[in-house]
């Protein structure tokens, strides 16, 4: 289940069994939350109950607050649900993620990352932050 | 006239912190679902602070609409959005029902119930949003965690928003002494409090402390921050 952006869904298309799940946009309408976070629940049960690997992208500027509440509720909320998934899905050895990225990240370096953050064995519950621009910034 | 806020007030946590924000404020709203809450606030009223309880569900916006109007134009102080639930499963066995309640109560209501609120907030009030320490993680709370991530989330973005007026901070308690604690299956709460640095719960008196230094004016230059309150838990 690929939800990204065009450009990034084109580019991961191959691949069959993993979630990749973008936030999209949000206004800062509690019915528009509940909604897209709802979306990621709809999409990542399923990679769960079959134990295939998720990554989520999110923006980097959303996670620390600075494009309004309902994006930085989404972003924090799926960063934190990731985190408790990746416990979930521990023993099996099955990765999930999260990639943060700014609004200049080229498709094929976030696509390419996505992937490498789905890869068995390698890190979990982890966020990996494109570029430096969370560099002196709060810990998410 | 000060007026202070605390949701989730009639038992636990959220009653401890109205029992200390007695001694700030010269008013405390005190919000619950659970009948529970008139007692509560008898027994604060007997120290001396004005209590108006409101008996109300912070998911629809009649009880939201009902605490605005508890103010009665006076400026809010503190406010504290405590109120929280929990459904616990792991995500495979978890009901879409489930998910989406927890999300409502925990992370739309205090998101809704600021809205409805914002430009009535004093001059160095605070806001405090507890969180949880399992925002960083913790098995079979998928719905939780998000919701407690969502608010960590939302304390950022009102920081930057509602500066230099009002500070906004998120607490993360760890295990806590209430009747939610004293729940769990003694065996596995005494793993739990083996896991704890501290090697004990802490109290809702210890996260009532901060959250009354973090709502108050003399916390006025932080803002935007998880404060863990866990007793090292977040290290082992």
């Amino acid at each position: 289940m690929i939800r990204t952006d065009d450009a990034i869904a084109t580019l991961l298309s191959h691949l069959t069994d993993a979630v990749v799940f973008q936030a999209d946009d949000v206004d800062d309408d509690w019915v528009h939350i509940a909604a897209e976070l709802n979306e990621a629940f709809v999409a990542t049960r399923p990679a769960a109950i079959d134990g295939r690997p998720v990554v989520y992208i999110v923006s980097s500027d959303a996670l620390l607050g600075r494009t309004g509440a309902g994006n930085a509720m989404v972003a924090t909320g799926l960063l934190s649900a990731a985190r408790t998934l990746a416990v979930e899905m521990a023993k099996s050895g099955v990765p999930v993620n999260v990639l943060g990225v700014g609004d200049d990240a080229p498709p094929s370096i976030v696509a390419a990352w996505v992937e490498r953050l789905l890869e068995p064995g390698g890190p979990t519950g982890e966020l990996v932050q494109l570029r430096g621009a969370q560099i002196g910034k709060a810990l998410p | 006239m000060t007026v202070g806020i605390v949701t989730g007030a009639a038992r636990g946590i959220g009653a401890a912190i109205a029992q200390r924000l007695a001694a700030e404020v010269d008013r405390l709203v005190l919000v619950d679902l659970a009948p529970e809450l008139a007692d509560t606030a008898v027994e604060i009223s007997a120290t001396g602070t004005e209590v108006s309880p409101v008996q109300v569900d912070l998911t629809n916006d009649d009880g939201i609409a009902a605490v605005a109007a508890a103010l009665h134009d006076e400026p809010i102080g503190m406010l504290v959005n405590n109120a929280g639930i929990t459904r616990d499963a792991r995500l495979v066995n978890m009901t879409e029902a489930d998910f989406a309640a927890v999300l409502a109560v925990n992370l739309g209501a205090p998101h809704r119930l600021i809205q409805a609120l914002s430009g009535r907030f004093d001059q160095g009030a605070g806001i405090v949003n507890i969180a949880s320490r399992a925002y960083l993680g913790n098995f079979g709370q998928f719905n939780y965690s998000m919701s407690k991530g969502g608010i960590v989330g939302l304390t950022r973005a009102l920081a930057i928003e509602l500066a230099p007026r009002v500070h906004v901070n998120a607490v993360a308690p760890g295990l806590i002494a209430t009747e939610m604690a004293m729940g769990i299956p003694d065996d596995i709460r005494a793993r739990m409090i083996e896991a704890i640095p501290m090697k004990r719960m802490g109290e809702p008196s210890e996260v009532a402390e901060l959250v009354a230094f973090l709502a108050s004016a003399r916390s006025s230059y932080i803002t935007g921050h998880v404060h863990v309150i866990g007793g090292g838990r977040s290290l082992t």
